[in-house]
């Protein structure tokens, strides 16, 4: 068996483990079921900043901008024009996308001075959501947004139908981060990293490129939040725009390998059960401090982050096997 | 096909450019020369949209480039290389190509891919990492290979013979006459050694001090006594 035989399986038992196995055993445990949707919730946004990171080659501070639109675009169109909650979450994607547009003056900006634009930016977002009291409740926020609805006899609105939602976006995310990787478009992104003019001078509209990743990052951040926004019900700038939004899916996509497609995946399940779980009960005040701790263990032990760690363990083993 | 008028560039104080022009004909081979510092890198620059001029015209088959981004002047015919080699980072030769091909020329076209490997003599290095695996030749034969995968029509190469040995200097002069045959390219060749020029271009430009002093054959050019003056110390011409 190839690498991407092995690849290939190892990805459908995580899927059949996904939506066959977490449902039966922890369908009846709604709190355990909770984190795990919270979990997978920092996951998508993990997975997005990565895809912008990697292919884009940009540093972002400001996801939680598209989070936040994501969710308020979504939860405005459901409540207040009545579109269904289904396409009101891909509307929230697409109003992030388009949010991205204003921050295309900062794709020329390189490094740490793209990242801090994107961080301002974010802010305006926040406070355009606080002070535009009509559409979004202002500080006050938004009550009873409409939940998922129940489909062929499956109720979404559920914890468990959530579940499925999210796990849902973040395996088409994932794989569609996996297709941008492999094309040309892949190939140009990656050539662009640090030689720009001359992948410009080849024919690739370098700028184009760039900003589509952001559209496509921002994109699956604002289905992400939006999908937060209908299973909680509930909304508030300092809650949806929270830096928490950017945060915790860096350290998410630091943790589980932001090089890699699903490493930011598992990096957001690992950090968010192992604290809720493991941290907090034992520490309830500075449990947070732990997974400080844990992240810089991981940049000093295995800068790629866990995935690659495993991936080394694992051809190690095969060596041995075979020896 | 190409045509520059009264070309000016400005890099703060310094006059790269301070009036250049000149037409480039189809399937014309022309050789650029002048000292060092001459402009005639940012010539190139200026043609491929890498530098804006401050003034002056440049059009290319009746229509102005000067508004056009560097991406889709490659895909107008333009081919240019680096004099300092720049391969694309993080990517084989062949993911060189295989970039400029489909976004300069806007097809997937493994055989001609192939065909370019083998023209440069890159097939062996065809699965290399381009950024660290390559010895110099093999570096300048990628500049040429990178621009013929956009399918120019018109070819621009800054130095691509200068720092090589005799031998693969001369392999690589019969190359490049290969590749002008077949792909039936306009080129423009910087070059200092005035026998390579002679050699491959019957039409020579001399540039000095951003300004063009000579245009003409070879013979003609090279017994100038003012591109003699500007070539002061060079007294074998
Ligand atoms: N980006 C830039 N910024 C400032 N000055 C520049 C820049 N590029 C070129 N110059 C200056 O413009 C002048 C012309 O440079 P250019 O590289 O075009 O010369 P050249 O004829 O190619 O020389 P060489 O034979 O050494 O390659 C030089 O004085 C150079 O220092
Ligand atoms: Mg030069």
């Amino acid at each position: 068996m190839t690498t991407k035989h092995v690849n290939r399986l190892l990805l459908i038992v995580a899927l059949a483990v996904a939506y066959v196995g977490v449902p039966l055993l922890f369908g009846g445990n709604a709190y355990v079921l909770g984190l795990i949707v919270a979990a997978l919730t920092i996951a998508g946004v993990a997975v997005a900043w990565a895809l912008l990171g990697n292919l884009g080659g940009m540093v972002s501070f400001g996801h939680a901008a598209f989070f936040g639109v994501g969710s308020y675009t979504s939860a405005v169109l459901a409540m207040k024009l009545g579109v269904p909650v289904f396409a009101a979450m891909l509307l929230g994607g697409v109003g992030a996308a388009v949010s991205s547009i204003a921050m295309l003056p900062a794709l020329r900006l390189r490094g740490p001075y793209f990242a801090l634009a994107i961080l301002a930016y974010a802010h305006i977002f926040q406070i355009l959501a606080t002070e535009m009291t009509p559409v979004t409740g202002g500080a006050g926020g938004l009550l009873s947004i409409p939940r998922f609805p129940a489909v062929f006899g499956v109720d979404f609105g559920e914890k468990t139908g959530g579940y499925l939602i999210i796990l849902t976006i973040i395996v088409l995310s994932g794989l569609a981060y996996d297709a941008v990787r492999r094309s040309s478009w892949g190939l140009a992104l990656k050539a662009m990293h640090d030689t720009e003019v001359a992948t410009r001078v080849v024919g690739v509209p370098s700028t184009h490129l760039k900003a589509a990743m952001l559209a496509l990052s921002a994109f699956i951040t604002g289905v992400v939040g939006a999908f937060n926004a209908h299973f909680i019900s509930f909304l508030e700038p300092d809650y949806a725009f929270s830096s928490g939004w950017t945060v915790l899916p860096i350290a998410a996509a630091i943790f589980g390998g932001y090089r890699t497609v699903w490493g930011p995946v598992v990096g957001a399940l690992a950090i968010y059960l192992l604290d809720q779980l493991l941290f907090k009960p034992i520490m309830p005040h500075g449990h947070q401090m732990v997974l400080g701790v844990l992240l810089c263990a991981m940049i000093l032990f295995s800068p790629g982050g866990l995935m690659p760690a495993l991936r080394r363990r694992a051809a190690k083993e095969a060596r041995h096997a075979h020896a | 096909m190409l045509t520059l008028e009264g070309v000016q560039v400005n890099f703060g104080g310094v006059q790269a450019l301070k009036s250049a022009s000149f037409s480039v004909g189809e399937g014309e081979s022309i050789g650029l020369v002048g000292p060092n510092g001459a402009g005639k890198t940012t010539l190139f620059n200026v043609i491929s949209g890498v530098v804006r001029p401050t003034g002056g015209r440049l059009d290319f088959r009746g229509a102005s480039l000067l508004r056009l981004p560097e991406w889709k002047r490659a895909r107008l015919g333009i081919g240019r290389s680096f004099q300092i080699p720049r391969p694309l980072g993080h990517c084989t030769v062949r993911e060189n190509l295989i970039v400029a091909q489909r976004f300069g020329a806007g097809k997937k076209d493994p055989k001609r891919i192939d065909e370019i490997l083998d023209l440069l003599n890159l097939r062996e290095k065809a699965d290399r990492d381009a950024t660290t695996e390559l010895a110099l030749t093999e570096h300048k034969a990628l500049e040429v290979g990178k621009a013929l995968a956009t399918e120019p029509s018109l070819l621009l190469l800054d130095e691509v013979l200068a720092g090589l040995e005799t031998n693969s200097k001369r392999a690589f002069m019969e190359r490049l006459a290969v590749v002008r045959e077949r792909y039936r390219l306009a080129m423009v060749i910087i070059e200092h050694d005035i026998p390579t020029i002679a050699a491959l271009c019957p039409r020579v430009l001399v540039l000095n001090f951003g300004q063009i002093i000579a245009d003409g054959t070879p013979d003609a050019v090279f017994r100038d006594p003012e591109v003699i003056r500007s070539y002061t110390g060079e007294t074998t011409l």
